[in-house]
């Protein structure tokens, strides 16, 4: 596949060189896909804003073997977003998703549903008022698109129904476990009700068009914010960075 | 990528020696610039030795002053010798304006073009919602204190139009406005000289929006 064109979000757009970019994109039909923008910090460059964190584009990729770094032929935007940069909040629920995408989703293996999830993501922010809750939606939404569902109605241990009680929530196991297996294991983990356990698996249910409409408020967002938060830093291997800048943000204002 | 001079050994003219000669050495050391590959490493190595003592020695005595004398300005950290810059100690510039910039290289870009006399605040940085960067890996706290002295009155902010740039300007402005300065942005637009319908929707859209009036 040397020369192919798809559509694409923009993950990430890091300077690289005299005046290159290299940018993240995850595709339509390729995946997460890396590749070099030669001269797009050029005040002239054909590329213009189109590579720019969080936009939809049409993008032609030109790539000698898969191991190689695509080369960015062309890009013209299909969608902007230009909202999502005028607002800091918004901005950083964005960074939320697309930061999420980046850390969980493998390299060229493309997934059409995690393609459409990431448009409807970005273009909620749009529309809805609580973006920190529509990022925490997309999140839990991504993680079963990527294999990483929690467990929640069965210990993620024994496999033991468990119901919807307060029980602990586990990130190591990937999901709840039950009062035996968290003795055996030592697992502290987070205390976890059951009104949050609902709230989590009308999330994994709902497509994300519909997921939008559910609300948390109190004891239920914070837990699930907790939980959601830490199970994705287990998942990812590390904690994502846009949460810091949340916390910055909030302390400013 | 690491880079490295492989063709010019111990037998090239004038490369005898140890540590693969001192030609090789210089090749060696030019190679790890920006923009220089190996031909181009070994060609200026070779002119070095080809040049005039005085002419070479220039050089290594330029690079190890701005090794050793040149420091950043304590007011606006701009590249500096002493420890305020020759900006911030001139009496021509105008004190109640400071434009912000992410990186000392963009303050030059803006004095070369002779269009702002005031004074400058270089950030070394930008937020980044993307990669975790905040107020505090920044210098826009230093920024606030200069504002609060009170002897400025506008603030323009040049940082990049990228997402980076952006998110700092919004910040910026959140901090700023409470004290009482007038904050700007540089336009967005058409670069000059560039046919318009070249231009992205963004930067046609940005342009269309900031336009104004002729006289």
């Amino acid at each position: 596949m040397p020369l192919y064109k798809t559509k694409a979000i923009v993950l990430k757009s890091q300077r690289w060189g005299e005046a290159d970019r290299i940018v993240t994109l995850y595709s339509e039909n390729v995946g997460k896909v890396r590749g070099i923008a030669r001269g797009a910090r050029r005040m002239k460059s054909r590329f213009g804003s189109a590579l720019e964190p969080f936009r939809l584009i049409d993008v032609t990729l030109f790539e000698k073997n898969a191991e190689s770094l695509a080369s960015v032929s062309q890009a013209d935007i299909t969608e902007s977003f230009g909202i999502l940069r005028e607002n800091l909040a918004l901005m950083t629920a964005a960074a939320r998703m697309v930061n999420v995408i980046q850390a969980l989703t493998p390299d060229r293996d493309p997934n059409p549903d995690i393609f459409q999830a990431l448009i409807d993501g970005l273009s909620s922010l749009e529309s809805e008022s609580d973006s920190e809750l529509c990022a925490l939606l997309f999140q839990i939404h991504i993680l079963g698109h990527t294999g990483f569902r929690p467990q929640i109605d069965h210990c993620a241990e024994c496999g033991t129904y468990t119901g919807m009680v307060k029980v602990t929530f586990s990130p190591q196991s990937g999901g709840i476990i039950c009062g035996s297996c968290r003795d055996r294991t030592f697992d502290r983990g987070f205390s976890i009700s059951p009104g949050s356990l609902a709230f989590i698996q009308q999330a994994r249910r709902l497509p994300f068009h519909k997921v939008t409409r559910l609300r948390a408020a109190g004891q239920v967002r914070q837990e699930v914010e907790q939980t959601i938060d830490a199970y994705v830093r287990v998942v990812a291997g590390k904690a994502l960075p846009a949460v810091n800048f949340t916390i910055t943000e909030k302390l400013s204002s | 990528m690491d880079k490295t001079v492989s063709t010019m050994t111990e037998k090239s003219p004038g490369a005898s020696g140890q540590h693969g000669g001192f030609l090789a050495r210089l090749a060696k050391e030019f190679v790890r610039l920006p923009g220089i590959g190996q031909k181009t490493a070994q060609r200026l190595a070779f002119h070095m030795m080809k040049a005039e003592k005085e002419e070479a020695l220039r050089l290594a005595d330029a690079i190890r002053d701005v090794k050793e004398r040149v420091t950043f300005c304590t007011e606006c950290r701009n590249i500096a010798e002493e420890s305020l810059c020759e900006i911030c100690l001139s009496p021509k510039r105008d004190r109640t304006k400071i434009l912000v910039v992410e990186e000392p290289s963009t303050l030059y870009a803006i004095e070369q073009s002779k269009a702002f006399h005031g004074l400058y605040h270089v950030l070394f940085g930008a937020l980044s919602p993307l990669d975790g960067v905040g107020p505090s890996d920044i210098r826009a706290h230093e920024l606030e204190d200069r504002v609060k002295s009170g002897e400025v009155k506008e603030v323009v902010i040049a940082t990049n139009p990228t997402i980076e740039g952006e998110a700092t300007a919004i910040y910026l402005t959140k901090l700023l406005k409470p004290h009482g300065v007038s904050v700007s942005r540089i336009a967005y637009g058409i670069p000059v000289g560039m046919d318009i319908e070249y231009a992205d929707e963004v930067t046609l859209l940005k342009s269309i929006e900031g336009r104004r009036e002729l006289t």
